[in-house]
């Protein structure tokens, strides 16, 4: 058995991955850069294989080190890989409209970049899921953000993808002035910017005669600026106004790259950032009843305002905001009296991997069937289930797990999320989460009414490429995998009955 | 620093940093975020941080500056000088920056810790410490950043070539 490998070198293949293949773009003839997302596909598939050999221990002290690896972090970071995979053979499937909006001097030109930078972003995302320090936390979520900046605006001869691209990069902008001075007052308060290093001497600071006694309001202050820039990443309500508009403009791969990718490192983050105070006694109640507020006001917007959408793009960027509730939900549950937050962290962990299979397929499914209708209204999937019935097989499973219907990963992911508000018996945030759940059934449901019992307006078969109808197959597949086994994934998840690895700050130490 | 010249330049470097808002000239606007930028290098002389007051000048008020100003005159920005301002937008925008303002001022009412003294740092060569931190301890945060500035630089490319090869 060979020597399990440092962790760090999964990000270091990624980030060389995307230098070569910026290096061998510059040189290739011809337009087609397909190529480019076929590479990408393989290697982060070796890399998230690879990840499965690589040890947790860093060999750095946690409290000096900016990178950790424990089982979440390594958990985040194969989510993180295999969104970009996915993310990648959309692309591929969207080369025909992408190439419509850039100002290429051939078919296929202008789009190498395209391929390559969601590579770096998932480097990006990757440094966010391993960072315990906010010097690394600030670089690694500014490179996943200016990476986005472009991908949104990359078809700059449309105006929605332009304008969508302003209004991401102004409101964005906005939400890392918050980071910052977030981060300068706890670094002011404190001294400190590792976070294991902040945990440990926050109790003494605020202690009685301690250099906070009495003005734990400052702390709260830094804990809320914080809170409003990533309750910005996350798109929870009331700092989602961006969502719709980026979401329904941004070209689709890029969409469902935002909304998985972006969602799934601003929830580690938070996860990382909540652990250094929310065990505290004086300043727990108060987090935790904002985070409950976030949750109930997230699921009402997200899941009420994608009822009368027509636009599926549109409907499932207020349906991501809907699962950001969800999520928050597990949040607002953490048990200040547990020590740890493995509870919080394996239904986020699960939630967030169930919700990356049903939201990629959906989102792959859409960009096939928009390339052959022309849109992508709910209209243009009447009577998919006659143009192709694959596809059409393929939005059910993911429309119905998006639901939440029984045997699916979303249905064990709400399971786990609901049962961390049981388990505080939080009974109003179950009972926001129900109401919310069945206005999702609507929704959903809609889609899956037109692809089935509607006359299709085209009678032109939909055909996808085997990359694609693999895909497909092989996220139907894993969907009712994990949502009948779910036992195989919660292993993988920090629990109360292995201790991590490596790092996880201990507040009693 | 005496604490008068604290004053002084903490509060040009705000009225100047209102004047980049409410000018509507984007020269004007340009010109006095140069100005609000050599205050703040004024603030980080007196904390007797030369370093970073030295990069501020010939970074922000020198070259990003100076780029700034160049676009600025290269694109036509009339139509911004004719836009009216929105009463709604204002009021809303200063509804939001006043209760802003108004709990910062609730949370530094009951902060103490402003006002102990610092020890004083031994004197040491700035520059030189700067370094040794960049590329020792925080080395990876700094090889992030490069990366960081790698996407950027791609990005501006992409987005502003004429024709794309």
């Amino acid at each position: 058995m060979p020597a399990p490998l440092a962790p760090l070198t999964l990000e270091i293949v990624v980030l060389l991955l995307g230098i070569v293949l910026l290096g061998f773009e510059s040189f290739s003839k011809g337009g087609d850069r397909g190529w480019m997302a076929r590479w990408s596909v393989a290697i982060l598939s070796v890399v998230f294989a690879w990840s499965f050999f690589t040890t947790g221990d860093t060999g750095v002290d946690p409290s000096h080190a900016f990178y950790c690896a424990d089982p979440l972090a390594l958990f985040f970071k194969r989510i993180a890989l295999l969104t970009t995979i996915i993310v990648m053979v959309i692309s591929l499937e969207f080369r025909p409209v992408l190439e419509k909006f850039i100002p290429g001097i051939q078919p296929g030109s202008g789009t190498g970049e395209f391929f390559a930078l969601p590579v770096f972003t998932c480097a990006g995302l990757m440094f966010m899921a391993s960072a315990v320090d906010f010097l690394l936390i600030f670089v690694a979520l500014e490179l996943v953000t200016i990476s986005f900046y472009v991908l949104v605006a990359y078809m700059r001869r449309q105006n929605a993808s332009l304008e969508a691209g302003v209004k991401y990069l102004i409101l964005g902008a906005l939400s890392t002035g918050f980071l910052v001075y977030g981060i300068t007052w706890i670094f002011g308060l404190t001294g400190e910017t590792n976070l294991a290093r902040i945990t440990q001497v926050l109790p003494s600071l605020l202690a009685e005669g301690g250099r906070l006694h009495g003005s734990e309001s400052a702390l709260l202050f830094a804990l809320m600026l914080l809170l409003i820039a990533l309750g910005f990443k996350v798109a929870a309500a009331p700092l989602q106004f961006w969502v719709p508009d980026v979401y329904q403009g941004a070209p689709t791969p890029v969409t469902a790259f935002l909304s998985v990718g972006s969602k799934a490192a601003g929830f580690i983050v938070l996860a990382r950032v909540l652990q250094t105070v929310v065990f505290l006694p004086s300043i727990a109640p108060k987090v935790l009843s904002v985070l409950g507020l976030l949750a109930v006001l997230t699921l009402l917007y997200g899941n009420l305002a994608a009822l009368p959408q027509d636009n599926l793009k549109r409907m499932l960027a207020y349906s991501s905001i809907g699962h950001a509730g969800y999520l928050l939900v597990a949040f607002a549950s953490i048990d200040p009296a547990a020590g740890n937050l493995y509870r919080t962290q394996t239904a986020i962990g699960f939630y967030l991997f169930g919700y990356l299979l049903m939201t990629l397929l959906s989102f792959l499914v859409m960009t096939v069937v928009s390339r052959h209708s022309r849109g992508d209204d709910i209209v243009h999937f009447n009577g998919l289930s006659k143009r192709s019935p694959f596809l059409a097989f393929g939005m059910l499973i993911a429309m119905l797990s998006l639901a939440g219907i029984p045997f699916t990963a979303g249905f064990y992911g709400k399971l786990l999320v609901f049962s961390t508000a049981i388990a505080r018996q939080n009974f109003l945030l179950v009972s926001v989460g129900i109401i919310t759940v069945a206005a999702g059934f609507y929704f959903y449901l809609k889609v899956v009414s037109a692809m089935y019992w509607k006359e299709p307006t085209e009678d032109q078969p939909v055909t996808a490429s085997g990359l694609t109808k693999f895909t497909v197959a092989a996220l139907c597949t894993a969907i009712f995998y994990f949502g009948i086994f779910p036992q195989s994934l919660l292993s993988m998840l920090p629990s109360d009955k292995a201790a991590p690895v490596a790092v996880s700050p201990a507040p009693h130490k | 620093m005496s604490p008068l010249l604290f004053w002084i330049f903490a509060a040009l470097m705000l009225v100047f940093g209102i004047g980049v808002i409410i000018n509507r000239n984007p020269v004007a606007s340009a010109l006095s975020l140069v100005a609000s930028f050599l205050c703040l290098a004024a603030l980080f002389v007196g904390l007797n941080a030369y370093f970073i007051a030295v990069i501020q000048v010939l970074v922000y008020a020198g070259a990003v500056m100076v780029l700034f100003l160049f676009i600025i005159m290269l694109l036509d920005l009339r139509e911004e000088q004719r836009r009216r301002f929105n009463l709604l937008a204002v009021a809303g925008g200063a509804l939001v920056s006043l209760g802003f303002v108004a709990e910062l001022v609730l949370v530094l009412r009951k902060f103490t810790l402003g006002q102990k003294p610092f020890a004083p740092i031994a004197q040491v060569d700035d520059v030189r410490q700067i370094g040794m931190t960049l590329f020792s301890t925080h080395n990876l945060p700094l090889q992030v950043t490069g990366v960081l500035i790698l996407v950027a630089t791609i990005g501006v490319v992409v987005l502003s070539k004429r024709d794309l090869k």
